[in-house]
């Protein structure tokens, strides 16, 4: 009885962690280049103790995030590329160098490439800056040039966005979104990768799956519940039978 | 359970908050000079809930950890500077920037602010004012008894005084200002922008040279604000609206069950 109990409280904690990683996914909706979390449940035998080996208590892990491409949105902006097809950009962090698929970036007032978040964008050859009174344009194949505004024919070379491409399953999503390899270890720079610009690549959560597993997530919490309900009452049970008022 | 509901409030805080961006631009789509404001979204923090690689038993270590995210947040708004419609009014101080630059202004308080809207207007004193009665600087006087008034490309301004056409009066010239990263100019309202140390320090120059927009006397520049672009992101604010109070709802629900056991 108590077993059942747990199983099923393991189960019902199970939906609850996943609840929440579709919450975030729908919170991120509309996250320029988010990746949707993937959940996934892993079956652990319950270790000692008398009984046949059928019981398996449920473990929540993320396996890894979904890395299906978004949608591409025009914005407009100069400063705005999206990946085409696979491929990162990279960005400097306090802990490394870390990629991201959110290509919407700003200059600070040192003509320095930052995205909106503020961290550094990776050029091939370390940060990017644009001279003042420079208007930057991204090629696609992730060339930066500033081109004078007082005299259009002027154009400097800035330095290359640097873009990697790693296999999917190397990286890894760090606590703050942005994917590390994970090796620890710096990609190398891929001249194949391509970008778009003029627009950004949005989330790729797709808002139906997203509802679905919600509701299924929901049911099979209910059903957990219900197993919980029934374990007690299993319990009353066999405790009114050992009533002596019976 | 309690978690869910709260990253799905982020979710809905950030879609309000991005509804107000999106009436903001579409209450100044008929006001001079305004550039449209755009959000930008960022994912929260993640919680690790368990360290991939931990020991799962003496021999084996977890093949992949355990984060849940958190919801979102707006990071950033950001304004778009590209041109709006310039549009023809005819009025003599009516005047549009046809390219980059800011028209500076001098505002009471001494400091100096910049504006796209060139729908200029004279004061009593015969100086050249924004609507607001802010002066233009440097300040520009127009004579006494001036029957026209005549800005050129290059921000030189002439009058003809007491229909003398033949000898015009030079009474000033207007320079406009760029900055290297006008996205990060402080907006203050009453269509006016203050440099900060994101936008960087004011180049100023003479119109039509350098880069900057030539003055065009006759024109004002319209908002830059795309009805269209608006409305689809109002549309798509208010369906992930709908998606994160969906889950507060289910997640409601499920406490509920709980609490009915």
């Amino acid at each position: 009885m108590d077993r059942l109990i747990y199983v099923a409280m393991s189960g019902a904690k199970n939906s609850e962690t996943r609840q929440a990683t579709i919450a975030n996914n729908l919170a991120n909706v509309t996250t320029p280049g988010f990746r949707a979390e993937l959940a996934n449940a892993r079956a652990v035998a319950a270790l000692g103790g008398p009984g046949i080996g059928t019981r398996a208590f449920v473990v929540q892990q993320s396996a890894s995030a979904d890395f299906s491409p978004g949608i591409f949105q025009q914005t407009g902006r100069d400063l705005d590329v999206a990946v085409r097809g696979n491929g990162w950009l990279a960005v400097q962090t306090p802990s490394g160098e870390a990629y991201t698929r959110n290509g919407s970036f700003a200059i600070d007032a040192a003509g320095l490439l930052k995205t909106h978040s503020g961290e550094i964008v990776q050029g091939e050859s370390g940060p990017l800056t644009i001279p003042e009174n420079n208007r930057a344009t991204i090629a696609p194949d992730g060339t930066v040039t500033a081109i004078d505004i007082a005299n259009p024919t002027q154009t400097v070379e800035v330095g290359r966005l640097k873009l990697v491409n790693p296999a999917d399953d190397q990286l890894e999503k760090g606590l703050d979104g942005l994917f590390r390899l994970r090796s620890g270890e710096v990609a190398q720079a891929d001249a194949a990768v391509r970008l778009a610009s003029g627009g950004i690549e949005g989330s790729n959560v797709n808002s139906v799956e997203q509802l679905v597993n919600m509701i299924s997530t929901q049911r099979h919490f209910d059903m957990q519940v219900k197993l919980l309900t029934t374990a007690e009452q299993n319990s009353r049970s066999a405790s009114s039978l050992l009533s002596l008022n019976g | 359970m309690m978690r869910s509901l709260w990253t799905a409030k982020t979710g809905m805080d950030a879609m309000q908050f991005n509804i107000d961006v999106v009436s903001h631009n579409l209450s100044n789509v008929n006001t001079n000079g305004y550039k449209r404001e755009r959000a930008i979204f960022e994912d929260l923090m993640y919680q690790n809930l368990r360290q991939a690689g931990g020991a799962s038993s003496q021999q084996t270590s977890l093949p992949s950890g355990l984060y849940v995210g958190t919801g979102t947040q707006i990071v950033a708004t950001v304004r778009n500077h590209s041109v709006g419609n310039l549009q023809k009014t005819d009025g003599p101080l009516d005047l549009a920037i046809n390219g980059d630059g800011f028209f500076q202004i001098a505002l009471p308080n001494g400091t100096t602010a910049y504006t796209r809207d060139g729908a200029f207007q004279v004061n009593s004193q015969g100086t050249i004012v924004t609507s607001s009665g802010y002066e233009l600087s440097p300040a520009i006087q127009v004579p006494q008894g001036t029957t026209s008034i005549t800005f050129a490309k290059d921000g030189t301004v002439s009058a003809i005084v007491n229909n003398d056409a033949a000898a015009p009066i030079q009474v000033g010239n207007i320079q406009t200002a760029t900055f290297i990263n006008p996205p990060g100019l402080e907006s203050i309202g009453g269509n006016l922008y203050l440099e900060t140390s994101a936008s960087g320090a004011p180049t100023v120059g003479t119109p039509g040279t350098n880069g900057l927009g030539a003055i065009n006397q006759g024109y004002t520049e319209t908002s830059n604000v795309n009805a269209t672009e608006e409305l689809i992101n109002m549309i798509q604010a208010q369906r992930a609206f709908e998606l994160n109070s969906k889950a507060v709802t289910t997640t409601d629900q499920m406490l509920a069950k709980l609490s009915q056991m």
